[in-house]
């Protein structure tokens, strides 16, 4: 099915870690693989904004989870938006899926910073008992509360700036000291830093460009 | 009434256009190039580059001064951006989308444009103003593609085939002017093809923001590009006479093997392909949100001297990219070495109002970027003129253009896309094919005689 354009009305609006909230809304008549994402904006204003699929595949409603940017044109007027307010959706779009991935039995390694985790929350809902690894990285202890609804065995939580989380540094420090098989499928969403450094970093473990894939949190 | 019309941006603007003159036409209205004579004056705009932008904006004021003392009614359509859209409202009588093309002598006919076709045809309620979510996907593109166009050449046509692009490149603001990617029914653009063929088109263009993605917004309901292309080919064989098809803008991503096999078995389907570049190098791909690695576009070039050893292979790239440092940009510098293009459209990166990647610092300085596009220009010399001199002493066939601007010369193109000029002065042979022996090659273009008619 390709994308299409609806309007839909807000469900639930729910602070999640500092900054960050998610907000639920009807599902119109539109179909996703997990790791896309829906354009967003509000009816009478011109602006959209994209943001990954936060919810799973066969649920009912469709949640995305967003970072409130003070300067924002778009992410404040989602602040705002309350049950029964109205926003438009477009989507969905993008290729940050694990059709590829899952087609073989290799293992998968989930590297994300801050808000770019709502795309893996999207993959480990909708493919429940799915084998992966996550290294998420955030700033500050509390951003770890963005791992809500993750298996706590298979999430490193990397805390690069106060002392606490699994592992005290980036996600690349982490990434530096792990033992990466060359077959391995690797999903980096956040930051472009991030993701540049990571990409070399698993290029030089042998992995093809082609079971990296990227979706970059501008 | 005399109408006219400026275009702005690139060949999807002209069929546009084409449409538009189409239904300019149907109501009456007769075309003018001497827009002093025309009471009705329009654009089709092109908000991906602020240039053209800033030229509607100067040229709505003129009219704008104009009609202080005339009676003038101006209309904008084409590629707009949500921000200018509002800015254009407040200063065009009309601003419509493509997709409203057929509800125009409606919009026209309140501003008193009485012609005598509008005064049989059409509803007399007005339809309502279009909006940006009509735009976005919500109405339908079928009507505009059912309008007949009004082609600009008697053997050179652009065909719509598929509208607006899901990629959301960071660098490009179409995702929000043109909207979502619409494929145009299989049936309507082989209609219209056939109907070129038939009345002796030489070269045919097919036209989307992302070419090579038809079909993909409804799978299992309608063909895919590689089957389109087919269909074209069998056009071809059924017609028993010599066109060229070619096709533009097409998304690396989407490029498949299929594509270039079609290609390879059907004589009609120009041996000439478009492979946007963009960047060689892998972290300002990602930073571009193209969506594939350097590996990817190597397989693709790989396929396409394999399937299609003859073929013209052409390219797009941007220097000085957002945060594009001297490394990075060097990989570019060695993927135009690798691939040895036969063309290649150099950009110095700008911020494009309305696009991602416009949010961000340009922190490639001028001179540096102009120092980039100097320097990978001097590369593709040398590839173009390599490849040139290969056809010197060779017999080919080159479609007719126009007079040269050498005196006493005629220009075309190489099915390949080469520029070719011959001496003649019998301009009636603009729009056939002719066998060239082609004498000399330079840089971007080659000279030859006339061998046959």
């Amino acid at each position: 099915m390709g994308a299409s354009s609806a309007v839909a009305r807000v469900l639930a609006h729910e602070p999640l870690g500092p900054g960050g909230f998610l907000l639920t809304f009807e599902r119109p008549n539109l179909d996703f693989q997990t790791g896309q994402y829906l354009s967003l904006g509000i009816p009478g204003h011109r602006q959209q904004r994209e943001y990954s699929i936060y919810s799973g595949e066969s649920e009912p409603t469709l949640t995305v989870l967003i970072k409130e940017v003070p300067e924002g044109l778009v992410s404040r007027r989602l602040a705002a938006l309350r049950p029964g307010d109205r926003l438009h959706v477009d989507g969905p779009f993008g290729y940050f899926t694990l059709d590829a991935a899952l087609k073989e039995s290799a293992p998968l390694l989930f590297l994300a910073t801050g808000t770019g985790i709502s795309p893996f929350h999207s993959f480990v809902t909708s493919r429940p008992g799915l084998d992966y690894t996550l290294l998420h990285g955030v700033r500050q202890l509390a951003d770890v509360a963005l791992e809500r609804g993750f298996d706590p065995s298979k999430v490193v939580s990397c805390v690069s700036r106060e002392p606490g989380g699994t592992f005290h540094g980036r996600v690349t420090d982490r990434l530096k000291t792990l033992a990466v098989a060359p077959t391995t499928h690797a999903f980096l969403c956040g930051n472009c830093d991030m993701i540049y450094e990571a990409f070399d970093l698993l290029r030089s473990y042998g992995l093809s460009s082609d079971r990296i894939y990227t979706e970059v949190y501008f | 009434m005399k109408y006219f019309i400026q275009n702005l941006g690139c060949q999807m603007n002209q069929a546009d256009s084409e449409r538009i003159q189409s239904v300019f036409g149907q109501m009456g209205l007769e075309r003018t190039d001497d827009e002093a004579e025309a009471r009705v004056l329009g654009m089709v705009a092109c908000s991906v580059r602020q240039k053209a932008i800033d030229k509607v904006y100067s040229k709505i004021h003129e009219w704008n001064e104009r009609k202080e003392h005339q009676n003038l009614v101006t209309f904008v359509s084409g590629c707009i951006l949500p921000a200018d859209e509002e800015k254009f409202q407040k200063r065009f009588d009309l601003v419509f989308s493509i997709s409203d093309l057929p509800k125009v002598p409606d919009l026209f006919r309140q501003y008193g444009v009485v012609t005598p076709l509008s005064q049989f045809t059409g509803s007399v309620q007005a339809p309502p103003a279009p909006t940006l979510r009509d735009r976005l996907g919500m109405s339908t593109l079928e009507p505009f593609w059912k309008v007949t166009p009004s082609y600009s050449s008697r053997f050179e046509a652009f065909v719509p085939i598929q509208n607006g692009c899901d990629k959301f490149c960071t660098f490009c603001a179409v995702p929000y002017t043109r909207g979502r990617e619409v494929s145009r029914p299989s049936g309507d653009i082989l209609a219209e093809v056939r109907t070129l063929v038939e009345q002796g088109y030489k070269s045919i263009t097919l036209l989307g923001q992302n070419v090579n993605s038809y079909g993909l917004d409804r799978p299992g309901q309608e063909m895919n590009f590689a089957q389109l292309l087919a269909e074209v080919g069998r056009l071809g064989e059924e017609g028993g006479h010599r066109f060229w098809t070619y096709f533009t803008s097409p998304h690396p991503r989407d490029m498949t093997r299929d594509v270039l096999e079609t290609i390879a078995k059907y004589p009609v389907l120009a041996k000439q392909i478009h492979l946007p570049l963009q960047s060689g190098d892998d972290h300002v791909l990602i930073r571009m949100n193209r969506n594939h690695s350097m590996d990817r576009y190597r397989m693709l070039v790989s396929d396409v001297r394999d399937l299609l050893p003859t073929a013209t292979l052409f390219t797009d790239i941007i220097v000085g990219f957002t945060g594009e440092t001297d490394d990075q940009f060097a990989s570019t510098l060695r993927a135009m070495e690798e691939f040895r293009y036969q063309m290649a459209f150099i950009a110095q990166y700008s911020p494009r109002p309305g696009a991602a990647s416009a949010r961000w610092d340009d922190d490639v300085a001028p001179e540096t970027k102009k120092e980039r596009l100097q320097v990978l220009t001097e590369i593709l010399r040398q590839t173009s003129l390599e490849y040139n001199q290969t056809l010197v002493g060779r017999t080919v066939p080159v479609l007719v253009e126009k007079a040269d601007r050498k005196s006493g010369y005629l220009s075309g193109k190489t099915e390949g896309k080469i520029s070719v000029r011959f001496p003649s002065i019998d301009e009636s042979l603009i729009g056939s094919f002719l066998d060239l022996k082609i004498e000399s090659a330079v840089p971007f273009s080659v000279e030859g005689k006339l061998i046959s008619f």
